[in-house]
């Protein structure tokens, strides 16, 4: 097989590639690549490098782990997942990503495709008008640095108390929308600053806001899609991707800065700028893991007030209330934050950066409704291609740290996408082709191109080929709006 | 005074990443802000309504080049401005040590009926972050999170 690194790479499964300790130097545990053979030779070698740095990093357990959609990163390869020891351990702002629990939301209706398509275009109109997308886009809610506080302490239930949300999206929420031991004093007057105004809106790049139909034939359980109120008879879902918008990454930016300091302080050498890290239980450790909760429940609060626009959106071209219409969300998870779980080894601090929680049925944490199914995953796609909806496992538990994949994962570069494409065209092929797309940059559009991205058919085959979660639906684009 | 930028296609798949280069220090970071500019903006599109003056400080050049990158993402997000040029003054301060700046950014409100916007730059990042004086030209190599 030709990969894209000289390291010894062993195959431990049909989808499980792992490479030893012994291929770098500083390398403290194996790092694992779930993929298949085909995959694995497709993969760049950014990942090969980055997944081995991380598995340098003081007090990581186990494995360094990278899921089927890794690719190439910065830090972390994108799909990297590492669980560290708590007194032991670091916490590295590149285990987490810039944009701070960044992550998915997908909200079903009673509506169906053949009730969506005559209003479809003033349906993503209204959308793409509630929803602001694009570069430094504002939001419609005024804040104040005091008011925003509240909001970093609050997460999503700051944003049900103002009248943006319903009550029973909470318990739909990872974590129910907020993260304990948020801590405002810990974040910078700048990343307020960034921030403040941005509440409610999408940003760009591959953030989105897509109308999907769920269609019977492509659903994989019928018990579990009943369960998560997915009968999919042409059913159209709404999902969103989007994060914790400037706020998140200034904190994210500050912090960097902050942890190359303390790393010489702490005699802590790594392969990589980008893996600046400091041991969790020291100051600067501790002040970053209160700041990323802040920046966290802010993007729980902000994915909360899209889905009020989103309801409202629908209620108007509707002429029919949300409630009426059935619009309940079915899960928010998040694919970049780091989060204290505990696992055979103890409470462990688990880095998930562009990959997704997958607790299976069971788990305690997990709110009563998903005690017998496991957790909802959302997985984006392409825009051209298609997402999916699946749940954790039990085995996700014993061999990833509760952990799988997020989204397709790109396979071409930016440059060379908007090379190859031109976003104006594409929007009208993909008219053609029955899905509406909206879109505040074209050059913005031609970068998200279908072809820029991995088949996530075969990213989903390989997760669940694994184990580590469960297909329930595949969710098929009509609209989507890109920043 | 020379400078060009080029856009590095195989480097961070996801992101976007830069070379830029100039006859000179000063001229290194007017292309280096020029390359992210273009990543957000086609500045053509943009009129000059807007002007901000900037006074950065740093020990290295490197941290310097970094600290201008970031202000522009930063004021493009907190003063919902976007860019149509920027110019910059770079030099050594032998008394104290270190490297400064003088800046001015050149703009207008984001407004996207009126300009053609690309990406939302999150951050500068660390990654392959370079800059390195050779053969008379000063060359940066720059990744950005989009």
């Amino acid at each position: 097989m030709n990969l894209a690194t000289k390291m010894a790479v062993q195959q431990i499964s049909p989808v499980i590639w792992e490479i030893p300790p012994t291929e770098k130097v500083g390398m403290r545990v194996p790092a694992r690549i779930y993929a298949t053979e085909k995959m694995l030779s497709e993969m760049d070698a950014g990942v090969f490098d980055q997944v081995t740095n991380v598995a340098c990093l003081p007090g990581i357990q186990r494995y360094a782990l990278c899921m089927p959609d890794g690719h190439w990163g910065y830090g972390f390869p994108i799909g990297g997942v590492a669980a560290m020891d708590l007194r032991q351990g670091v916490i590295s702002p590149g285990g987490v990503g810039y944009d701070i629990n960044c992550g998915m939301r997908l909200i079903r209706t009673d509506l169906t495709v053949a009730d969506v398509q005559p209003r479809l275009n003033p349906l993503m109109t209204e959308l793409f008008r509630k929803v602001p997308a694009g570069v430094g886009a504002r939001g419609f809610v005024k804040l104040n640095a005091k008011e925003l506080k509240q909001v970093m302490r609050k997460g999503a239930r700051w944003s049900v108390e103002q009248g943006y949300g319903w009550q029973e999206d909470l318990a739909r929420t990872e974590e129910s929308g907020c993260l304990a031991g948020a801590d405002p004093s810990c974040v910078s007057d700048h990343a307020i600053e960034r921030g403040i105004h941005q509440l409610g809106t999408l940003g760009s790049g591959n953030h989105y806001l897509e109308v999907q139909v769920v269609h019977h034939d492509r659903i994989f359980d019928h018990a579990v899609a009943e369960a998560l109120g997915i009968h999919g008879h042409g059913q159209i879902v709404i999902m969103v991707h989007c994060g914790s918008r400037g706020f998140g990454h200034q904190v994210a930016t500050d912090y960097l800065k902050v942890f190359e300091k303390a790393m010489k302080r702490y005699g802590i050498t790594i392969p990589d700028q980008q893996l600046a890290c400091a041991p969790f239980q020291s100051s600067e450790g501790q002040e970053y893991f209160s700041a990323m909760n802040c920046a966290a429940n802010t993007a729980f609060a902000n994915r909360q007030i899209i889905t009020h626009q989103i309801r409202e959106a629908f209620s108007k071209v509707f002429n029919q209330s949300p409630e009426s219409l059935g619009m309940h969300q079915v899960y928010d998870v998040a694919h970049n934050i780091a989060k204290v779980e505990r696992y055979r080894e103890g409470d462990l601090l688990v880095h998930r950066k562009g990959a997704t929680r997958a607790f299976g049925p069971g788990c305690e944490e997990l709110a009563e409704g998903f005690q017998r199914i496991g957790q909802p995953v959302i997985c984006g796609g392409s825009m051209e291609a298609g997402s999916y909806l699946l749940v954790g496992t039990s085995r996700a538990m014993d061999e990833t740290f509760g952990s799988t994949m997020h989204g397709a994962g790109r396979r071409m570069s930016r440059a060379q996408a908007k090379r190859m494409v031109r976003g104006a065209q594409l929007q009208q092929e993909m008219e053609k082709r029955g899905i509406l797309v909206k879109a505040v940059s074209m050059s913005g559009l031609a970068e998200e191109a279908g072809l820029a991205y991995k088949n996530i058919s075969e990213v989903v085959e390989t997760v669940e080929s694994a184990g580590i979660t469960k297909k329930v639906a595949e969710l098929l684009p009509i609209g989507n709006i890109k920043g | 005074m020379a400078r060009s930028f080029r856009f590095l296609e195989h480097v961070a798949l996801a992101d976007s990443a830069f070379e830029a280069r100039g006859d000179s220090v000063s001229e290194l970071f007017v292309a280096s802000a020029q390359a992210l500019i273009e990543v957000m903006v086609d500045p053509v599109t943009v009129s000059t309504n807007w002007k901000r003056d900037l006074t950065l400080t740093q020990p290295q050049v490197s941290d310097l080049l970094f600290e201008w990158l970031l202000a522009i993402v930063f004021l493009k997000d907190a003063e919902a401005v976007i860019f149509h040029e920027a110019q910059a003054k770079v030099w050594r301060d032998e008394d104290q040590q270190s490297w400064q700046l003088q800046g001015l950014l050149i703009g207008d409100t984001i407004d996207p009926s009126r300009q053609e916007l690309g990406a939302d730059v999150k951050a500068v990042t660390k990654h392959l972050f370079e800059v390195k004086e050779e053969s008379g030209w000063w060359i940066a190599r720059v990744v950005l999170d989009i």
